[in-house]
């Protein structure tokens, strides 16, 4: 299994380690709950060396990624970045990625552990046409979270640095951007895998509590982000996953055409789900409208923050809609909601 | 390391049984198997005067990553449920052998086969 440059430390620190994507990732240090509400109260800290980074470069890498993305990356301006999906020929996502402009001709993207290699594959096949190029750096990289409404002030006091949200700052081979999984303020720190020890340790030391991939997935659930693979599969349209804000539709771009076919068709929507009665909605659990099978949940949990199950599910019901979530062989009562989840 | 009481007698898959003096035994899960499952915040309970037989489910706990079954390891009967879990499951983490405890049940004969502490101990080993 693939290890990050973190991986003593968490092991010192008492993690309980499990296999992600093919990496050997903490999922908790003291506990989901307690680190949860470390991050909605104080500050937490993640290690997310298992993302991807993979660098575009050239004359013409902001055409090709516009033509390889949702968004039209031309717009993108230096020190800014763009949430934004991939999509295949059918428009169906591949994967969700930021994309970062470290200059006009310099980008970088952050795949999902799971679909880097695959995404640095797709790139490869479409880059021929266009004066740019392509280098996985993932390797050599790792990245680290510091999320929650303290963030901001352990940053300035570790690098002496702010960054806005969606806005990025270089500093010595650190790349720093407002962005995250939490909903929370706070940043992401790409580095060097040999620098990677000293800035965890530091950002530890100034009270930031460690967090792991649990947390992390109840965290990002309760605002209704998506979960590369879970959430979506290859086989979803952004429109259906409820991201029509990814979308410029004023370039062409891969997948445009189906996209543009789709619009205004009726559709299944991504949408949240709350329990009205005590349970844990699991992944796979069936949906019931009016006595019928509608759906089932791509995501569910318990919301530590809420104390109410919550989930995500492809309906074609609109928020407000009463439906029931078979949890064990019980119908419970819930809701059709818009995320985040309250 | 786990707490593993002398008084008690415990099932392999990790509940625990107290006998009482009335003849009824109170059930739980044990140390390890709190720790095991981490934060508990859910627990399903039966309701009073369901039976079950040896090796049933008899309640769920259910942490934030996955539900675990609580299994009765002899026949018998519910005679009274731990409600204070609907509010609040984390008992089960917090004290898993006394304010944690589960059900309480009459067994429909002499529990058999379970291990004690010293055994207990060395299967977790």
């Amino acid at each position: 299994m693939l290890r990050t440059p973190l991986h003593e430390s968490h092991r010192a620190l008492g993690a309980r380690l499990v296999d992600f994507a093919g990496w050997e990732m903490p999922i908790q240090f003291e506990g989901i709950l307690a680190e949860h509400r470390a991050v909605r109260s104080s500050a937490g800290v993640f290690d997310v060396s298992h993302m991807g980074q993979l660098f575009v470069s050239g004359p013409k890498a902001a055409a090709f990624l516009a033509w390889v993305t949702t968004w039209d990356i031309r717009n993108l301006e230096p020190a800014r970045c763009r949430y934004c999906h991939i999509l295949d020929d059918e428009g169906h996502i591949i994967d969700d990625t930021i994309v970062y402009c470290l200059a006009p001709d310099e980008f970088l993207l952050v795949p999902n552990a799971a679909t880097t290699d695959r995404i640095a594959d797709w790139l490869a096949s479409q880059i021929n046409d266009f004066d740019a190029s392509l280098e996985d750096c993932s390797a050599e990289l790792a990245c680290i979270a510091l999320q929650g409404p303290d963030a901001p002030q352990l940053l300035e006091m570790h690098l002496a640095l702010a960054v806005e949200p969606f806005s990025l700052a270089r500093q010595g081979n650190l790349i720093v951007s407002g962005t995250g999984y939490t909903g929370e303020p706070g940043c992401e720190i790409i580095l060097p895998v040999d620098a990677a020890l000293p800035v965890w340790e530091a950002l530890l030391a100034l009270g930031a509590t460690p967090c792991g991939l649990g947390a992390r997935d109840t965290l990002r659930l309760e605002r209704g982000m998506l979960l590369s693979g879970t959430d979506f599969d290859g086989s979803q349209t952004p429109l259906e996953a409820n991201c029509g804000w990814v979308i410029g539709w004023g370039h062409q771009f891969i997948g445009r055409e189906p996209l543009l076919a789709q619009r205004g068709s009726g559709y299944a929507v991504l949408r949240g789900i709350q329990l009205a009665e005590r349970g844990v909605p699991r992944p796979g659990c069936d949906i019931f409208h009016n006595g019928e099978r509608v759906g089932c949940l791509t995501s569910g949990t318990l919301s530590p923050s809420l104390g109410t199950g919550i989930g995500l599910a492809y309906l074609n019901l609109e928020p407000g809609t009463a439906v029931t979530v078979a949890v064990r062989g019980k119908h419970l009562n819930a809701r059709v909601v818009r995320p985040p989840f309250q | 390391m786990s707490e593993i009481p002398e008084e008690l007698l415990y099932a392999e898959s990790h509940e625990w049984l107290r006998q009482r003096d009335d003849g009824s035994c109170l059930l739980g899960i044990s140390d390890h198997a709190q720790q095991a499952l981490s934060d508990v915040v859910f627990v399903e309970l039966p309701a009073v005067g369901d039976t079950f037989g040896a090796g049933d489910s008899v309640a769920v706990a259910e942490s934030v990553k996955a539900a675990s079954d609580i299994y009765a390891p002899v026949a018998g009967e519910i005679t009274e449920v731990n409600q204070q879990l609907e509010e609040a499951p984390e008992l089960l983490n917090e004290s898993p052998y006394e304010l944690g405890w589960i059900v309480a049940f009459k067994p429909a004969v002499t529990p058999q086969g379970l291990l004690n502490a010293a055994a207990y101990r060395k299967a977790i080993a």
